[in-house]
């Protein structure tokens, strides 16, 4: 049974989520699972409970009701901490970095190498953050500049770079194209199929169907609490997706 | 885009404090009637007296780095001059008795740290009612007089924090660059200081990286109660004497130095070079008015004015790296 289970595609697998705040039933058993190397877009409109679907997978919030499945194991999250010790690493937009502080510095932020000495390993940082950034197509000038002077881009770029370095199996992407330019938004969407290149899963959240119809191998869409839409990229388009988000519901 | 633009403003940062700092030498001694500011006596107490306020400026600006303040130094080294000059006769040993001013100069950055990260009083407040309260309990406690120590039967502790290397260097500028030295070493190549920066530049994604901010900041202020303390112990063997007014206004004048030395009042940047020249540009300044005989007061608006140029210089690096990020 057990080795059947590890051999499941599902890399990440919740059954039946609840989640309450006070009397607000946020999470009404939400099924949602992403396969191995697959890029699922999550949508739905504000406060449809895809953040809060995205904060139980990621540690932050303890679901109430339901089993979360990691690599075929059944899995407790109590703490971000937990859910990154699994492999689950989540990209928070802007207030992911500290601006300034260098790119290597918020590259390994909390897991700074250190040598014989104690002291941090600057050489090991500053080839280690290049390689990280350069895995993600992302080329930049010096370790040594202050995130502060990188474009929004470029920062979830050192973000998504930070999480894939430290072995992180599933990416969770928070917005990452919000408030960001066109070209912007290109490099991010560059970013993630990088990590699918990679075989790291990620979990693409937006607003915006355009930019994750692009990257995304299935869309889900939330609403309500639970699950309105959960298909292939390539069985639906733009246009009935927008449709179905902006009623809450799938019949007419 | 100049990625570059930063590091380069650093760098121009510190060399400006430090043309600040030889202009104020140069002046002070050519202005300074019979150019008393270099002659041996002025330079033996500002070098001795300098040194244990740069102690203490060096770990407030730590602190500030961090993103908290503490405006309680000058009370918390009257408080813990107190207990070294009390405890000394006491306990008959000056080491013993220092060891006790730094238990009490930790206890009570632990306290500060606890009401800022535990009760969530903002550390501008939470150190100015440790200001007052403190200051005010060492009168209490001292019946307000001052009390004379004398430690000719320790010549090897006078020696080592009053004593001279060299016939020439005061120890307690040893110990000031021997403090610059290990905070610099802490901040720039060590884990802690990674986590000092971060936690003043951006505390919630420094606590999405697993950095416990809470201690980061509690170790910060305890780490300036200990300097305060040692500051302390310096200056009562120095003067051979403990009062209730010692270091009155030193709380202005650290943030003063840090602020001169390029840290920034919202935490996240300053350097330890910045810090240690910029303590020295308070602590000429301060003795400069002195010896200009100009009326204690214009101190005040020295140190204003300076702190107002500082803060405006901060502003104005600040844009161009913004500007330096949109091209």
């Amino acid at each position: 049974m057990s080795a059947s289970l590890s051999e499941s595609p599902e890399l990440l697998k919740m059954v039946g989520i609840h989640k309450y705040f006070g009397r607000v039933h946020a999470l009404r058993g939400v099924d949602f699972s992403v396969k191995r190397g697959e890029v699922v877009g999550l949508c739905g409109d504000n406060g449809a409970g895809k953040s809060t679907l995205i904060k139980v997978a990621s540690g932050y919030h303890c679901a109430d009701a339901g089993q979360i499945f990691f690599e075929g194991r059944e899995v407790k999250m109590n703490s971000p901490r937990d859910a990154r010790a699994l492999g689950i690493e989540t990209v928070y937009q802007e207030q992911a970095l500290c601006p300034h502080l260098s790119i290597a510095r918020n590259i390994f932020l909390g897991r700074e190498p250190t040598n014989s000495l104690g002291l941090i390993d600057r050489q090991t940082m500053n080839t280690d953050s290049m390689q990280a950034l350069a895995n993600l197509g992302l080329h930049l000038r010096s370790p040594d500049a202050l995130v502060s002077a990188l474009s929004g881009g470029q920062r979830q770029g050192v973000a998504i770079a930070r999480a894939i370095h430290f072995q992180a199996k599933l990416v969770i992407l928070d917005e990452p194209t919000i408030a960001l330019s066109v070209k912007e938004v290109r490099e991010v969407l560059d970013f993630v199929r990088h990590l699918r290149d990679k075989g790291v899963a990620a979990i693409f959240i937006t607003h915006t169907l355009h930019h994750v119809f692009s990257v995304a191998d299935r869309i889900v869409v939330i609403a309500h609490g639970t699950t309105l839409v959960d298909m292939p990229t390539r069985d639906t388009t733009v246009d009935d997706l927008s449709d179905i988000i902006a009623r809450g519901t799938l019949g007419d | 885009m100049n990625t570059a633009a930063m590091p380069f403003l650093v760098r121009f940062r510190n060399i400006g404090v430090l043309a600040v700092l030889l202009c104020l030498v140069v002046g002070a001694a050519a202005l300074t009637p019979q150019h008393t500011f270099i002659g041996e006596a002025n330079l033996k107490t500002l070098v001795a007296l300098g040194s244990e306020f740069g102690i203490i400026a060096l770990a407030v600006g730590v602190l500030m780095i961090a993103g908290e303040f503490d405006l309680s130094v000058g009370s918390v080294l009257a408080l813990c001059a107190f207990v070294f000059a009390y405890a000394y006769p006491l306990v008959g040993s000056p080491f013993v008795a220092m060891l006790l001013a730094i238990v009490c100069g930790v206890a009570v950055g632990l306290i500060h740290g606890l009401l800022v990260v535990r009760a969530r009083i903002v550390s501008f407040i939470a150190t100015l009612g440790g200001m007052m309260t403190w200051r005010g309990l060492t009168q209490i406690l001292s019946g307000g007089q001052m009390r004379n120590v004398a430690f000719d039967e320790h010549p090897l502790f006078v020696e080592l924090f009053t004593g001279r290397v060299g016939g020439v260097v005061p120890a307690q500028f040893i110990w000031f660059v021997l403090f610059a030295a290990i905070l610099y070493l802490v901040l720039n190549r060590g884990k802690f200081g990674n986590w000092i920066f971060a936690t003043g530049d951006n505390a919630q994604a420094a606590r999405a990286m697993a950095v416990d901010t809470d201690l980061v900041k509690v170790v910060c202020f305890v780490l300036v109660g200990f300097s305060v303390a040692f500051a302390a112990v310096l200056q009562t063997t120095r003067s051979t004497a403990f009062s209730t007014h010692m270091a009155t206004g030193w709380e202005l004048q650290a943030v003063a130095a840090a602020v001169v030395g390029g840290t920034s009042l919202r935490g996240g940047r300053g350097s330890m070079i910045g810090i240690f020249l910029g303590a020295l540009v308070i602590i000429v300044m301060d003795n400069m008015v002195s010896q200009l005989r100009l009326a204690y007061e214009w101190t005040y608006v020295a140190f204003g004015l300076v702190i107002l140029g500082a803060v405006l210089l901060d502003l104005m690096i600040e844009k161009r790296i913004q500007r330096a990020a949109v091209c």
